[in-house]
């Protein structure tokens, strides 16, 4: 009985996921080339990254419903319009679209491996839409963007981890973008992902039935973390998130 | 110099530059899974030990080598061997 229902979820899932993909993609491609001739790039760039995170949604919350659902708590209202730099930790391949429920009100890039960049149309939108491969450039260059997209108010994902956990153990954070943090004095806010790791396992596509928890913690703001430096930083936020997934997990 | 008092100087380098707690700096911890440094870290790391022990190492090729506090205590060792010859 188990096997069948993957089967019929895996099914159902990616069957309703290329016919999504194959109309919303082209379409999205469509609409940015559409954008671009009567718009300013600014705008442009505003639309494409709002569209990219309603994809993110579907394929999410919609698609794979009622078999994986999708359990979102804000426990960050009210912290103002943004931008914020959240970090979020890392488990599966479907992070990045998980990052849709607290971007959802925010125009927002990610920074994400080389492998997204690699996806056809996907990729390349990406690539328009100014997500960042941090792993490709030095981190000068990567500050020097990262300011810049934050002053024009664009909030910035990030998965310190810098790859999915193995073990579900939150691994160590490159320190980047606490780096970026303590110069823009941006806020912080840690997300937490718990449930997701077989949805899909790593080295798989096979989506597993299961309840994902996306825990929006509160922000931190500069004036809390602006004497840290950057090592004490990066661990803190940490600490938080591995607190907090502990918690998601306890209560699982 | 002594090889405990490179160990007791290096450790000091670890609590005072990223107030790692005394019971980490363990010569086998390895600098990056267990004491969580990153690449960015090991530059403020190296401006550190530059600093304590009066040595040049940003250059060195040795560095890239170095995973454990073990390393750093006999890498070291190694320099001011070298630097009295």
């Amino acid at each position: 009985m188990r096997i069948l229902k993957l089967i019929y979820l895996n099914l159902t899932f990616y069957f309703f996921f290329l016919i999504f993909s194959l109309v919303a993609i082209p379409g999205l491609g469509a609409f940015v080339i559409l954008c671009a001739l009567i718009l300013p790039r600014r705008k442009v760039l505003k639309r494409l990254r709002r569209a990219i995170v309603w994809y993110g949604t579907v394929i999410v919350r919609i698609l794979p419903f009622p078999l994986v659902r999708v359990k979102y708590k804000d426990y960050a209202r009210n912290q103002g319009k943004g931008p914020f730099i959240f970090v979020s930790n890392h488990r599966s391949s479907s992070d990045p679209f998980l990052m849709a429920c607290p971007c959802y009100s925010y125009e927002a890039i990610q920074v994400v491996n080389i492998w997204p960049f690699r996806i056809p149309i996907v990729g390349v939108l990406a690539k328009i839409a100014g997500y960042l491969s941090v792993r490709q450039m030095p981190f000068d260059d990567f500050k020097a963007l990262t300011t810049k997209l934050l002053k024009e108010g664009v909030s910035i994902v990030v998965f310190p981890e810098g790859t999915r956990s193995r073990d579900n153990a939150v691994g160590q954070f490159h320190g980047a973008i606490f780096r970026v943090a303590l110069e823009t004095k941006k806020p912080i806010v840690p997300i937490c992902l718990a449930g997701n790791e077989n949805i899909p396992p790593i080295g798989s596509a096979f989506l597993h039935p299961g309840v994902i928890k996306i825990h929006q913690l509160k922000a931190l703001l500069w004036e809390e973390y602006g004497e840290l430096s950057p090592f004490k930083l990066k661990n803190y936020v940490r600490q938080i998130i591995v607190d907090e997934v502990a918690d998601m997990e306890r209560c699982a | 110099m002594a090889e405990q008092d490179i160990i007791r100087m290096v450790n000091e380098v670890f609590r005072d530059s990223f107030e790692i707690p005394e019971d980490k700096l363990v010569p086998e911890a390895n600098i990056f899974n267990e004491l969580g440094l990153d690449s960015l870290d090991i530059v403020d790391l190296v401006v550190a030990l530059q600093k304590k022990f009066g040595v040049t190492i940003r250059d060195d090729e040795r560095v890239r080598t170095i995973r454990t506090l073990g390393d750093i205590h006999s890498f070291i060792q190694l320099i001011k061997t070298e630097g009295k010859k």
